[in-house]
């Protein structure tokens, strides 16, 4: 592993500690390996071949949520969350990648159609897993022991999602394009269609992004630069094609991806940099859209009621942290739902999610998870809202195992009952 | 016998496991280890890169991390050490500024993350039981809840722990009233280089019974003992407190405003100096708007009631403008006070975009000298031609001289080093001490017998052979050690 520009980024950091302080992932472990500053040293180690087992390194490296809290306290402006991108990318052309990542970031998450497929078929076999969880938020399953850890619940998958459940010609052109993202089109389709209709209350006309690739997100955090740059570019030619007026993200971490981690892969001097400027300067996360289109204005009072404070938001780390588009959710929510909004005990607490970091532990992931719908149900919410796939992927999970009467939603999904409110 | 130890890595890292000590960790140990420890004994090479460094930016590798969550396993770890020789180095969160954590030798880094509780909090008594791994603002927090106050606020208090702190005797911003660490520290129990469990000290206000062990622990670098357990001393919590920024236009007249804030009879919690060096820092960083022609800024606060914070608020203001304030400004709320101090937390962040390495001292010198002083790190700037960045506690004169370079020309490293051994010797010929609250670990060790003088050395070493006759415990801090000062 050898670059200049790793050298220039990771050359930043003091190793004063601060980092140790906000790490989501410090408590669980209590070692310095788990924080930023232990992993920079193993990336500057990596690189001068003081440590030249790349897999060590590499899967020291995974063992993080990238929730970005170091970065954001870190007093030297280290750029940790790009470090470890790098990071981990020039390891993986080291160590390779595992084949099902492989298979899932080259082939299938770049294609809306193979998505698809990969859905029906998850669904079909969901039929045959034995226990049944009815929550607040809908069905969950048991997920088989020694198949992806311990009292792992997985929601179940629709037969179809969301942009499939479209009629042709339905949003397929429009001022404002929707970028509903693979969670809240295959999953969770009631949220993109929630996002579809109450951005469409704006009054402009609303296309439904359609041939998206994955945001890349999950192939970048996995070192699969390549992957990642192929969703990436496809998007943005795609997305520069259409010349939309704005992009409308339901998912924080979709909007990340385009608002910054699409430089690392799109950058300065690339042939397409003009490109995944123009896209960026237009994304915009769901709750400031719904803002400044005055979709709330003239609603009438939300009706007060005995679910006073009931409503809480959860800060997705990159929404609310880096991109810092936590006030625009939370008046999002006290002008459609009132007094049954209120801050949530432990609202930026980071869920546990972390994509991949779920997958690879689950059981640390579930802990974070836990502490985080404990705490806020402990302050008296009954319904976490947020605005990031992962988060409800993760809160839906948690609230299964541990209080399934707990409702997860999106804040669209409150957007939409308060807009179209049975008299 | 099988060797372990990478010793060509260690030596790349500057160790220099073949000589003085002659400690290499052999299998048999590590097996020892392993039994003691299980999974939380650590010979990964990545985790231990991870135990290799400290704030001081070097890094010396150990051959294995232990974490061990009770005084036994600590006890049994240096019985081991004894029985096969190896070095044991105790770690809190690794943030000293002198090199105290840093396996310069090898061996194995005992990291006290892991014994992390307040034990508890005794409010008729006034202290606190607590193990070494407790981050001091977790203390400081905890305390508060109950109306009461552990002062001692290094900068790093957010981050580093208290049996760090303890082993560095740290001090902090309000050591000018409340003292340092060793001021709050009652009763110790730690393990001695033999493996012995020795308890010091006292859960009372005072206590005169033999030798005072407990200020002999404290600062010792870990040289001594490891503590597993303190006693430590808290204060009824001061109802409120008053900011105030002055301006000057020079160090002079900043410096003479401190002795007439002292002499008005009033002793502030805090009160920090920056020169121009530091203000041009933050300026070009993070503006703070001030007068035209500011030179040198003094922050000062004042704790107490709120009858008698704004009655020595005001004697503050009337000493700084006695001596030449350009403007004073004031405030009472916790807004309008982090204001103010923005000013004094803006330098060490804006201190990396200077430039990437630091030579970061704490030289105390006498109070009444602090202008001198700074006059002679202006004169030495210019002199040996390296940046000089001062600012630090004039309450107590001490203060952080920052050598500011690339790390990357040799030249100007050469300047850098001779300017810190010029800023040393002036320190002591003003009668005062090389360092404040760092401690000596590596970075001071060659200017150590220049301060205490040979006897004092002896003497020291002398102890040092009593509480740990194997050299065991942090090997090659305090006492010079070439192969440690070289890093």
């Amino acid at each position: 592993m050898r670059d200049a520009d790793l050298k220039a980024l990771t050359g930043l950091c003091g190793k004063c500690g601060t980092c140790r302080t906000v790490c989501t992932l410090y408590p669980e472990r209590k070692a310095e390996i788990a924080v930023a500053r232990g992993k920079i040293a193993l990336i500057d180690a990596a690189m001068s071949g003081e440590d030249g087992d790349a897999e060590g390194v590499q899967d020291a490296l995974t063992d993080c949520l990238l929730c970005g809290r170091c970065e954001r306290a870190c007093p030297n402006q280290v750029l940790f969350e790009e470090i470890m991108m790098k990071g981990r990318a020039d390891l993986a052309e080291e160590v390779g990648i595992p084949a099902w990542k492989r298979v899932l970031f080259g082939k299938v998450m770049p294609s809306p159609a193979a998505m698809g497929i990969a859905r029906k078929a998850a669904a079909a076999g969901q039929r045959l897993l034995p226990g049944k969880i009815p929550t607040a938020s809908g069905l969950h399953y048991r997920f088989p022991e020694g198949l992806g850890g311990e009292g792992r619940t997985v929601p179940k998958l629709p037969a179809k999602g969301f942009i499939e459940s479209l009629g042709k010609g339905e949003a397929a052109t429009g001022e404002v394009m929707l970028f509903v993202g693979c969670v809240f089109d295959h999953v969770f389709p009631e949220v993109g269609r929630a996002a579809y209709e109450t951005v469409k209350a704006s009054g402009k006309s609303v296309a439904v992004f359609r041939d998206a690739a994955c945001c890349g997100l999950p192939a970048m955090v996995s070192g699969d630069r390549r992957s990642a740059t192929e969703c990436a570019e496809a998007n943005v030619r795609r997305l520069r094609d259409v010349e939309p007026g704005g992009i409308v993200f339901p998912c924080g971490s979709c909007l990340l991806m385009f608002k910054r981690n699409v430089f690392s892969l799109i950058p300065k001097g690339a042939p397409m940099y003009d490109a995944a400027v123009f896209v960026a300067n237009r994304a915009v996360d769901y709750a400031s859209f719904i803002l400044t289109s005055g979709v709330l204005d003239g609603l009438p009072e939300p009706p007060e009621g005995e679910r006073v404070g009931e409503i809480g938001y959860h800060d997705p780390c990159h929404l609310s942290g880096t991109l810092g588009k936590g006030p625009e959710a939370r008046e999002v929510l006290s002008r459609a739902v009132g007094p049954a909004f209120a801050e949530m005990a432990g609202a930026d607490l980071c869920c546990g999610y972390g994509g991949t970091f779920n997958v690879r532990d689950y059981p640390t992931s579930a802990r974070i998870g836990e502490n985080k719908v404990t705490t806020a149900a402990r302050g008296g919410t009954k319904v976490i809202s947020t605005a990031c796939s992962g988060c409800v992927l993760q809160m839906r999970d948690m609230v299964a195992r541990t209080d399934p009467s707990l409702r997860v939603v999106h804040i669209a999904e409150l957007v939409h009952q308060a807009l179209f409110r049975k008299e | 016998m099988v060797v372990i130890a990478d010793d060509s890595r260690r030596r790349r890292h500057g160790g220099r496991p073949d000589a003085w000590y002659n400690f290499t960790m052999h299998a048999d140990a590590l097996t020892a280890l392993g039994n003691l420890f299980g999974d939380r004994l650590r010979t990964s090479l990545e985790t231990r890169i991870c135990y290799s460094f400290d704030a001081t930016g070097k890094q010396f590798l150990p051959d294995a991390v232990v974490y061990p969550v009770n005084a036994e396993e600590v006890r049994r770890t240096v019985l081991l050490a004894n029985l096969h020789r190896f070095p044991v180095v105790p770690r809190g969160a690794g943030t000293g500024f002198s090199g105290g954590s840093l396996p310069v030798h090898g061996g194995v880094v005992l990291s006290t993350e892991r014994m992390d509780r307040i034990v508890s909090i005794d409010t008729e008594n006034l202290y606190a039981i607590v193990e070494p791994g407790v981050v001091t603002e977790t203390l400081k927090l905890e305390a508060r809840k109950l109306g009461l106050f552990y002062p001692p606020d290094p900068a790093s208090l957010k981050f580093s722990t208290l049996g760090g702190n303890i082993a560095e005797c740290a001090g902090g911003m309000c050591a000018v009233k409340y003292g340092v660490t060793r001021d709050y520290v009652l009763g110790l129990e730690a393990v001695l280089g033999t493996g012995e469990l020795l308890r010091t000290g006292v859960a009372t206000a005072k206590g005169v019974v033999g030798y005072d062990l407990t200020r002999m622990l404290v600062g010792s670098e870990g040289t001594l003992g490891i503590v597993t357990r303190a006693t430590l001393r808290l204060l009824p919590h001061p109802e409120t407190a008053v900011t105030l920024l002055a301006f000057f236009a020079g160090n002079r007249d900043a410096s003479d405003a401190v002795n007439a804030v002292v002499a008005a009879r009033v002793t502030p919690s805090a009160m920090e100096i920056m020169d121009r060096t530091a203000i041009d820092c933050v300026q070009a960083v993070a503006p703070v708007p001030m007068p035209g022609g500011t030179g040198c800024a003094l922050l000062l606060e004042v704790d107490g009631t709120s009858d008698s914070t704004a009655r020595e608020a005001g004697r503050v203001e009337e000493a700084c403008r006695a001596h030449g304030a350009l403007e004073v400004r004031r405030a009472s709320d916790e807004r309008g006070r982090d204001e103010l101090w923005k000013l004094r937390r803006s330098i060490s962040p804006a201190l990396r975009r200077v430039a990437p390495v630091k030579l970061n001292e704490d030289i105390v010198v006498p109070r009444s000298r602090l202008a001198d002083m700074f006059d002679f790190l202006s004169g030495l700037s210019d002199r040996s031609k390296v940046r000089i960045v001062n600012f630090g506690h004039a309450g107590d004169g001490n203060i952080h001289v920052n050598i500011m370079i690339s790390g990357t020309d040799a030249d100007e490293t050469r300047r850098a080093e001779e300017a810190v051994g010029e800023v040393f010797r002036k320190t002591v010929e003003m009668g005062g001490t090389i360092s404040g609250e760092h401690g000596v670990g590596i970075s001071k060790a060659p200017f150590l017998e220049m301060e205490v003088g040979p006897l004092g050395v002896a003497v020291m070493k002398r102890l040092k052979e009593c509480f740990d006759p194997n050299g065991i415990l942090n090997p090659g801090k305090i006492f010079l050690d070439e192969a440690a000062v070289r890093g």
